[in-house]
């Protein structure tokens, strides 16, 4: 259980990036999520290429390839509507985990 | 489905795919380095992470798998080449006989709606019958509404056609035959109800494709024609298509509406008597009608016709309603049958795969150090054992396609030498495929489980599974050549043994008088006057009556329960010289006088069996006191009607003036009864032009009878043979390989001054113990599980020590030799040469 809810938690910073920023390469999303989360998060690039594939095969997310600022070809990718969708719902269950863990904590 | 449909991208695309990303990767590792980050880890371990989301990672494996055993089985095309055969063996028996079960017993007919048509026979408690009386059938197809059909057929004895010499089979059916089946007319008509169900029609008849070409050459104008059936003007209205399928796989030559069966046989009572169950009935259940649901409809009929007939309808009688839509209407003792065929087959099997197991342990020794390697470059147990199993299904598979051909060309010499069908084929369906897949697995998981396991944990001693396999296989074996052995001797006892009667120079006549309409007194006239006849025609000795006549097509049985077991009566009704005539000897008593009531013979066994140690004469025999009769007599056994079955029993009442009607005539020639047949032919002639009696020299039913038990002989002994050969084949391989392996030991031995043959007894010894628990077992089987076969043994006890004796015997010769074969190479063994390598 605890493996699926932090597979969910890294695919949740992925979501919200791409929705944030739009089109992003993968080494981008790292940047991001390290940067945003001010130091505390780092994503593994072990788990973030076989989550993106993941997502991208259920339709979350799409890719393609294009140019980055310094003319290198880098794969991009984007939030797409029904990613859109899994990313509100996904918010929506964190945002309960998190009530939910807390609710637990303040009770003692 | 859409979850499918992208897998499917994937893999189509999927060295693209792998290409883009490579790529992806490579530019995030050339970013975070240009950072300073350096811990990306290991490219191609997340590489494959990532493309186990596409779904298709067993597949590589798999292919990856296939290949290697590709590899590993071209590299020894012997060890291969020798697998395949075997497992060809085993599976492909298992293939024909399915196919035959598969034909027979599952393939619709192709007709018209297969699914809803049902055999209907009559059943009660304590009685059956395959046949139902006419006004049954009428009252069942007026008010059944579960059954939208009723069919009935009549097979009659064969009759004559104009004047030919060969008499024609025949059968009586109902109009709606033909069109209930759907059949389509080859040329002319068939037979339609409206037409052809009127008793004032014009004589009609159809016949069968074979009959039109051998009688009538294929000639087209044919129709129309005028032939005369006994004697009787019948036009032919049609030809029956070539691929015909018949309910029953019933194919007689000349078809004709039953409506008319009192005009072909003149004087027949058989539609308008209630008693006389003379047509097999078959439905057509009503659309969205289960069997069961007509069963009860039937059942609430048939107790209102019990109303209508009392005497003729059994006591709590039903129909019992089978699947009718296949070649043949399985009755329980044909599984029984097919179950044992099945065992035999998968004893078969089971030889091929304990020795393939055998060969692929042996051969797991020499595979050690690859293995060794692979385990040592990571690939854990898990992965080896997949392995294995993959090179195990591999394996399979070409066993069971060369498997599926033998068995289909097996099927296809077979169905040429028997008379089938024209519809049925060869070619394997739907459900021999299945069949063939289910056994390809079943035979890998045998073959292959057991080596895998053990060469995946890397066991060094597999000696006791080798001798596991090598006792299964011995025991199988056995099993086999025991049972072989069993026929073989049945068979030699039924052709070389006296049956306990005469039949190399006898005669039946049957008139069928009853068919005719006789009454007692005129039939007790008509035989009165044939008996004088025959006996007045030089070289006849004997000529008598008896009711059920010897291999006749009707047996009369019941069962009887003795002293707690089970006891089969085969009772006859005969005249007083019947026994003398059949060359049955009278060993006690006395027999009957011309038409004595309350009196009965008994055969022997009989007798021994009811009174052990008691005088059987005077006993009395019978339900209860008012039918009692006394025994007059102990006859010598004789299975007139049961020839195959040695714990058969006889019974013989004398013949009262009401069975004259259903008597037939046996009559003894002192040389072989050549021009007997042509003789009672014109005595009957002379007697009543209408009857045409059927004539069947005993000496050819016997040997009939005896064809059957021949060819299951052939059939067996093959089976065994090959089970032994095979058994045989995996032997000389396993000691050769022990042999092999243990070279130097014996050679360091015979060194130091072991001699040859104590060195060889030491390596052999490992095998006696499994070929010796092998051949118990394998006896202890065959014992238990023979017992089944006593009905067919002609009299032969199921653990006659001769046939185990010998099997034995042969078994274990062919073990000896199949050992000592290879070991011989120890003995030539050039000692400084096996020393001095590596």
């Amino acid at each position: 259980m605890a493996r699926k809810d932090l597979q969910g938690a890294l695919d949740l910073l992925v979501l919200k990036t791409l929705d944030q920023k739009g089109e992003m390469h993968g080494y981008g999303i790292v940047l991001h999520v390290q940067r945003a989360s001010g130091e505390l998060l780092a994503v593994e690039e072990g788990s973030l290429y076989p989550a993106l594939h993941r997502m991208e095969q259920r339709g979350w997310i799409k890719s393609a390839w294009a140019l980055t600022e310094s003319g290198r070809k880098a794969k991009y990718y984007r939030l797409t509507a029904f990613g859109r969708k899994e990313l509100a719902a996904a918010e929506k269950s964190f945002d309960q985990l998190v009530k939910g863990v807390r609710a637990v904590m303040r009770y003692a | 489905m859409g979850e499918i449909f992208r897998r499917i991208r994937y893999l189509i695309h999927r060295r693209r795919l792998d290409g883009e990303l490579a790529s992806d990767m490579e530019f995030h590792r050339e970013m975070a380095a240009r950072a300073g980050h350096n811990n990306f880890g290991n490219t191609l371990r997340i590489q494959e992470q990532a493309r186990e989301a596409w779904g298709w990672t067993w597949l590589d494996r798999l292919i990856q798998d296939l290949r290697y055993a590709v590899r590993i089985l071209a590299r020894s095309p012997g060890f291969t080449l020798v697998a395949v055969l075997v497992l060809a063996i085993g599976i492909g028996v298992n293939v024909a006989a399915f196919t035959v079960f598969d034909l027979v017993a599952l393939e619709p007919l192709p007709v018209r709606d297969p699914g809803s048509l049902v055999r209907l026979e009559r059943r009660s408690p304590n009685a059956y019958t395959d046949g139902a009386p006419n006004s049954s059938l009428l009252f069942y197809e007026k008010n059944a509404k579960t059954l939208s059909a009723v069919m009935g057929v009549m097979g009659v004895p064969r009759m004559q056609v104009d004047g030919d010499i060969q008499q024609a089979s025949a059968s009586f059916i109902t109009p709606n035959y033909f069109t209930e089946l759907g059949t389509p007319a080859a040329i002319g008509r068939l037979f339609d109800p409206k037409r052809d169900g009127d008793p004032t029609a014009p004589p009609s008849v159809v016949i069968s494709y074979g009959f039109w070409q051998r009688r009538f050459g294929g000639d087209p104008s044919v129709v129309g024609r005028i032939i005369h059936i006994d004697k009787k003007p019948a036009t032919i209205v049609g030809v029956l298509p070539y691929a015909f399928a018949s309910l029953g796989g019933q194919r007689p030559d000349i078809w004709m509406p039953i409506i008319q069966q009192p005009y072909f046989v003149e004087g027949s009572h058989t539609l308008t008597d209630p008693g006389d169950s003379a047509i097999r009935m078959w439905g057509r259940l009503a659309p969205g009608v289960s069997a069961k649901t007509a069963g009860q409809e039937l059942r609430a009929l048939t107790d209102e016709l019990r109303h209508q007939h009392p005497k003729d309808i059994w006591d709590k009688e039903y129909i019992q309603i089978s699947p009718g839509g296949h070649m043949q209407v399985m009755q329980p003792e044909m599984y029984q049958v097919g179950a044992m065929v099945a065992v035999f087959t998968l004893l078969i099997l089971a030889v091929a795969c304990a020795n393939l197991g055998g060969l692929m342990l042996a051969r797991a020794v020499t595979r050690e150090h690859e293995i060794g390697i692979r385990v040592a470059i990571g690939a854990n147990r898990g992965r080896i054992f997949r392995q294995l199993c993959t090179e195990s299904l591999l394996l399979a598979m070409l066993g069971a396609l060369a498997g599926l051909a033998l068995g289909c060309a097996v099927m296809q010499i077979a169905l040429t030498k028997l008379d089938m069908p024209k519809w049925v084929s060869a070619a394997p369906d739907w459900r021999v495929l299945l069949f063939t897949v289910a056994v390809m697995f079943a035979a890998a998981v045998f073959f292959g489980l057991m080596p895998a396991v053990q060469v995946a944990r890397q066991r060094r001693h597999k000696t006791i599974a080798r001798q596991f396999l090598v006792g299964a296989q011995v025991a199988a074996s056995c099993v086999l050549l025991i049972v072989a052995g069993l026929f073989v001797r049945a068979t030699q006892h039924a052709l070389y043994t006296d049956p306990g009667f005469g039949y190399q120079q006898m005669l039946s006549i049957d008139p069928r008088l009853g068919r005719h309409g006789y009454a007692p007194a005129a039939a007790q006239a008509y035989f009165d006057q044939m008996q004088d006849r025959l006996r007045a025609t030089p070289g006849v000795l004997s000529v008598s009556l008896v009711k059920l006549p010897p291999l006749g097509h009707e047996v009369d049985r019941e069962t009887t329960e003795i002293a707690g077991h089970k006891v089969l009566i085969y009772p006859n009704w005969v005249e007083p010289g019947f026994f003398q005539t059949m060359n049955i000897p009278i060993l006690l008593g006395r027999t009957f006088y011309p038409g004595e009531k309350n009196a009965v013979i008994v055969s022997q066994s009989f007798a021994r069996q009811q009174w052990p140690n008691q005088n059987p004469i005077g006993q009395r025999l019978g339900d209860d006191d008012s039918t009692k009769s006394i025994v007059v007599g102990v006859a010598g056994n004789a299975h007139i009607n049961a020839l195959s079955d040695d714990d058969a029993t006889e019974q013989y009442w004398s013949a009262q003036p009401d069975d004259m009607p259903a008597m037939v005539v046996i009559a003894r020639t002192a040389g072989a009864p050549d021009s007997l047949p042509a003789i009672s032919k014109s005595i009957s002639e002379s007697l009543d032009p209408k009857i045409f009696p059927e004539i069947r020299p005993l000496k050819i039913l016997y040997h009939d009878n005896i064809s059957g038990i021949e060819k299951a002989t052939m059939a067996v002994s093959l089976i065994g043979m090959i089970a032994v050969l095979v058994s045989g084949i995996g032997i000389i391989g396993l000691v050769a390989f022990t042999v092999s392996q243990r070279l130097k030991e014996i050679a360091i031995r015979i060194a130091l001054g072991a001699k040859r043959a104590q060195v060889l007894s030491a390596v052999l010894l490992q095998f006696s113990w499994p070929v010796l628990l092998g051949l118990i077992a394998g006896t202890g089987i065959a014992a238990a599980g023979s017992k089944v076969l006593r009905i067919a043994l002609y009299g032969i006890n199921n653990l006659d020590p001769l046939s185990y004796a010998s099997a034995i015997f042969v078994l274990f010769a062919i073990i000896v030799i199949a050992a000592l074969l290879p070991a011989r190479h120890a003995l030539r063994l050039d000692l400084a040469k096996t020393l001095h390598n590596d």
